[in-house]
């Protein structure tokens, strides 16, 4: 019954591919970059590779040695994610629902920390660190993903709790229901889009940061994907062929992880669009 | 990339005021003090702290097994560095140490680059520092020496065979210390293709009126003439030092600068900025677009026929193109010029130093002595194909050889490098940032001139 | 049981022990890695240093010094007018077509997810990743971008973009816009998806439609989504360092024509040869955290008001 024609279907659809051109053309152009020569790229900017060549991707892989960033950076981030996540989405909630003050001081201070240039305190967080004993640690790495999350989360998520009627809590309260358990039934599944809204904007910069990583693991076996890389990119810069695989390779494994994720990531973000 | 190449800024050159301190008690107090270190070690290890521990690199001296029943009690020296891409090759040369020196040995921790400074002023600071780092050359090694980071040398290391005037790249401004052992100069000068050269008839310039002719021929040829990466800026006080060297008068500038006789915008000066701009046109239009990386790939696939460049850039173009036949030449100097013979700007490019806080000091002396030494120099210069800042070493490279010669017959100082780095704005930003405007057509070479000098008085003050 | 009640009264209900338990994780976290190292940090502006090594305490010296002496008397207003222009810029194209993307995804059908998942693609990268790939793309002598241009008869158009001042800071608004575009175009789907059915459904029943509808029954809908974009991109804009430094590295080449504040900040830190380049650097992050706080709160309360007023 919902279905009707639209008359602007066709135009629509000609926008988003020429849309998505725009988006993804350059990842192709990279992939098919790794697998051209540095001299095929200086003669001709744009042409398909002469022959399929894996030999770039050889070189990168080896010289890299992926495999235990890899594991470092999973651990990172997954942990720092879910930690970040629960504790914003419990200060979200109070933030959102609570009219006391001290709350509402203690929200702004939060969103204060969006508006820091990170770099600032490094030096301090350095030296907080090495008294905790959290150099070179990568739990060290999480807390402090963690709570770098903790802004931008907790402002997301008190929007989105206060979008919530409050009739459905009205009623589990009426029903005999404390804080905790409305809280964990009724809102936690409405939150969900925003939850997932969250994850995938705090998993990315966290997968992608060096500057934490670079400053404060001072040892081979801590590193994460992207310490790895910023040597990697900085040995090879003239070596366009490597440089191109490395990159595709650097590329891959979140683009696998989002295609993966993204039915449960978008749905859950458009939950409410397509019912 | 670019930025990763910023080392270049920290780059210094020879200072021939700074007189070195000579060392004539070094030997003996080298074998007193390894004798002490045995001593500290052992009670190091006995002492065993947390990893946690406000006193530095104690972990890294428990790291190596102490259950060995050597009669040398183990030491581990930490050395860090911003050289990710010569691990291999230190470990190589290192390995050598330690063959030498039973019961030590030497860890080498690479760091990116352009986060160098920072993590080790923190690592200096914090309780897991390395025990010897490299450090930047003059202005900036200041910071460390300033906080008190570094250990003193003079007396206690021996650089009767480094080169003398390269000392004041690791002596602290304020006290006049020395405070570490240079490790390698880089010079200035034109790479080109000799095949390009040979396919057009043309030979390395020895006059000015050559040197255009080559490149008006280059210029009527397919290919380009000059490859050079405007759009970074570190780039450009390169390239004007390659260019304008002799037309300013190198050396003989630097002294009335430094003096207050002259100042940037003097007549020549402003001339020798003049000469960049001419230069634009052996460059490919929209030259202020192309990066770094890019005037690199120009050069090694043959499409551009010169790069003005540092001799940094060997070992790269070697490897990206094995087969290329490459020259080395200097611009002679052109109508007007101060120095009447074509001129080499070098500097020396960064120290080895003493962590103040290291707990294995007799160690880290004891290895730093060493790395004053000609057989290091030598192991340096085979193993990481650079210019060593020992005296006297044997290059077998030819293109070394002859880029060592011209040096010889040339020496000038890279004067924004060496002398303008200890304040800010640099000189090295000012001058480059003012020729990218110039290309722009936003400033004339005067303008730029007046930019850099009333940049540098900032905090210049001549005679000081 | 106060069944009467309504909504803001059932806030006020919640005990405070209730809350305190609540907040303590993220406060504890927040407070020890976020807070402390902050607050120190911009105390170090108030002293003097050498290296690492903190001097006496010198009052506003840093600050006199980061307005009046050079490089920074010229290089601070510089790099903050570029700082606005890339707030601007993200504003106009990337938020609005951010939107467009999401009101046309919105009910489209099967396609929608794949359309999603391609816009956000970028975002994915690292900025570093996205600073090479576009270096090269757009290079005048390499790029393909200036190839395509030539053979499609644009030679005119296929200029040196990251070399040129004029176009230098629009590339960088398109790079940004090109990695970020999934943001507002999720968040602004999510709000669109937040709109009940029987909204939309009364409205076409009363024969709203196109634009009109647009304008009468969504964006109003979309008031807080956009204030939440607005509020971040503006902080993003201000602190914008890894595409700028990828693109044009930490002198914002060419000639300061990219450059930004966090870049002046980090090259103050990071690289100056300066002994007392820690005060000044923090004085620096301070005046430019001081601007950032106060508009955005500013944005947040005008904000707050607007949607008090739809809503009552």
């Amino acid at each position: 019954m919902r279905k009707r024609f639209d008359l602007l279907a066709l135009p629509k659809h000609v926008l988003l591919w020429l849309y998505a051109l725009v988006s993804l053309s350059p990842l192709f152009v990279m992939l098919l970059n790794s697998f051209r020569t540095t001299k095929e790229m200086a003669m001709e900017p744009l042409a398909l590779p002469e022959e399929f060549r894996f030999t770039s991707y050889e070189k990168a892989w080896v010289t890299a040695s992926f495999e235990t960033y890899f594991i470092n950076s999973m651990f990172v981030t997954i942990t720092s994610v879910f930690l970040g996540t629960a504790v914003s989405l419990l200060a979200a909630y109070v933030f959102a629902r609570s009219k006391r003050k001290i709350f509402g001081v203690l929200e702004g201070v939060f969103l204060s920390g969006l508006l820091l240039p990170v770099f600032l305190a490094i030096l301090p967080i350095f030296y907080l660190f090495d008294t905790l004993g959290l150099i070179s640690n990568l739990w060290g790495l999480i807390l402090i993903y963690a709570a770098l999350s903790i802004p931008f989360s907790s402002f997301i998520l008190a929007a989105f709790f206060r979008q919530l009627p409050v009739d459905l809590e009205e009623a589990a309260r009426i029903d005999g229901a404390g804080h905790f358990r409305t809280f964990f039934f009724i809102l936690l599944p409405l939150v969900r889009p925003a939850i997932a809204t969250v994850v995938v904007f705090r998993f990315v910069p966290i997968w992608n940061d060096f500057f934490y990583p670079l400053m404060l693991m001072r040892d081979r076996a801590v590193y994460t994907l992207p310490v790895g890389l910023t040597r990697f990119f900085g040995e090879y810069q003239t070596d366009w062929a490597t440089l191109f695989a490395g990159l595709t390779i650097a590329t891959i494994p979140l683009v696998i992880l989002f295609l993966v994720a993204s039915k449960q990531l978008v749905s859950g973000l458009t939950a409410g669009m397509s019912k | 990339m670019k930025k990763l190449n910023k080392n270049m800024w920290a780059w210094l050159t020879h200072d021939e005021h700074q007189q070195p301190k000579a060392i004539t008690k070094g030997d003996k107090l080298r074998k007193r003090l390894s004798a002490l270190g045995a001593i500290g070690v052992a009670a190091l290890v006995l002492t065993g702290c947390a990893p946690s521990s406000p006193e530095p690199a104690e972990t890294s001296t428990q790291a190596q097994s102490s259950a060995t029943a050597d009669p040398v009690d183990p030491v581990t020296l930490t050395i860090w560095s911003w050289r990710t891409e010569d691990v291999e090759k230190y470990n190589t040369i290192f390995d050598v140490y330690e063959a030498a020196n039973p019961g030590v040995t030497v860890e080498f921790e690479a760091f990116l680059n352009t986060e160098y400074n920072q993590i080790l002023a923190t690592g200096l600071e914090g309780s897991d520092g390395p025990d010897l780092a490299m450090v930047r050359a003059y202005g900036g090694v200041q910071a460390l020496i300033e906080a008190g980071q570094l250990l003193p040398v003079d007396g206690l290391v021996d650089t009767s065979a480094v080169e003398q005037s390269l000392l004041a790249a690791a002596t602290g401004k304020a006290d006049g210390k020395l405070y570490g052992v240079p490790f390698a100069t880089q010079v200035l000068q034109v790479f080109y293709n000799k095949g390009i050269f040979d396919e057009l008839g043309l030979t390395e310039p020895t006059t000015w009126d050559e040197f255009v002719a080559v490149n008006d021929a280059l210029n009527a040829s397919d290919y380009t003439p000059m490859a050079l990466g405007a759009k970074d800026a570190w780039m450009l006080p390169i390239f004007h030092e390659i260019v304008g060297a002799a037309r300013f008068g190198g050396p003989e500038f630097r002294a009335e600068l430094l003096a207050g006789t002259k100042d940037f915008t003097d007549a020549d000066y402003v001339a020798s900025i003049g000469l960049v701009n001419d230069m634009t046109k052996y460059m490919v239009d929209d030259v202020i677009g192309i990066d770094y990386a890019s005037s690199q790939v120009q050069f090694i696939s043959g499409t551009a026929a010169q790069f003005p460049g540092g001799s940094f850039e060997l070992g790269n173009f070697q490897t990206q193109a094995p087969d290329m036949d490459l020259g080395v030449y200097l611009v002679p100097p052109p109508p007007g010029a101060v120095s009447s013979k074509p001129l080499a700007a070098g500097w020396a490019d960064g120290s080895f130093a003493i962590n103040s806080q290291s707990e294995n000091q007799e160690a880290a002396l004891n290895l730093l002595n060493w790395l004053a030494s000609p057989e290091f120099g030598q192991l340096f210069v085979n193993e990481i194909k650079q210019f060593s800042a020992i005296k006297g070493m044997d290059y077998s490279d030819p293109v070394m050889k002859e880029i060592g010669e011209l040096f010889a017959a040339g020496p000038s100082q890279y004067i924004n490098l060496v002398d303008m780095r200890y304040g800010t704005p640099t000189g090295s930003t000012l001058i480059g940032e003012g020729i990218q405007s110039m290309f722009l057509g936003e400033k004339s070479a005067a303008d730029v001139a007046q930019y850099l000098q009333e940049g540098v008085s900032e905090w210049f003050t001549p005679g000081s | 049981m106060r069944v009467k009640t309504a909504g803001r009264a059932l806030s006020v209900r919640m005990p405070i022990l209730t809350g305190v338990v609540f907040v303590a994780p993220a406060l504890i976290l927040f407070a020890v890695f976020i807070l402390y190292p902050l607050i120190t940090a911009l105390s170090y502006s108030f002293f003097s240093w050498k290296g690492t090594l903190r001097g006496e305490f010198i009052g506003l010296e840093n600050y006199v010094t980061i307005f009046t002496k050079k490089p920074f008397d010229e290089d601070l207003p510089n790099a903050f007018a570029h700082n606005l222009l890339l707030f601007a810029g993200a504003m106009v194209f990337q938020n609005s077509i951010g939107l467009m993307l999401a009101v046309v995804l919105h009910k489209i059908g099967k396609l929608k997810r794949l359309f999603q998942t391609m816009f956000t693609m970028p975002y994915l990268i690292s900025p570093l990743v996205v600073g090479y790939l576009w270096s090269l793309l757009l290079s005048p002598l390499f790029g393909p971008v200036n190839a395509i241009l030539k053979q499609i008869g644009l030679e005119e158009f296929a200029l040196p973009w990251l070399g040129d001042p004029t176009t230098a800071i629009w590339a960088i608004v398109f790079i940004t816009a090109w990695q970020w575009i999934g943001f507002p175009m999720l968040l602004y789907g999510a709000a669109l998806g937040g709109i009940p059915d029987e909204v939309t459904e009364a409205a076409e029943i009363d024969g709203a439609w196109g634009i009109k509808k647009f304008r009468t029954i969504t964006l109003p809908l979309l008031l807080p989504a956009l204030g939440t974009v607005s509020i971040l991109t503006f902080i993003g804009a201000m602190e914008a360092f890894a595409i700028p430094y990828a693109v044009g590295g930490s002198d914002g080449t060419p000639a300061g024509a990219t450059d930004v504040m966090a870049l002046l900040f980090y090259r103050t830190a990071f690289e100056s040869g300066d002994v007392g380049s820690i005060g000044t650097s923090s004085a620096l992050a301070t005046v430019l955290f001081l601007f950032i706080f106060g508009v955005a709160v500013a944005l947040r309360f005008l904000l707050a008001r607007g949607e008090k007023r739809l809503y009552g």
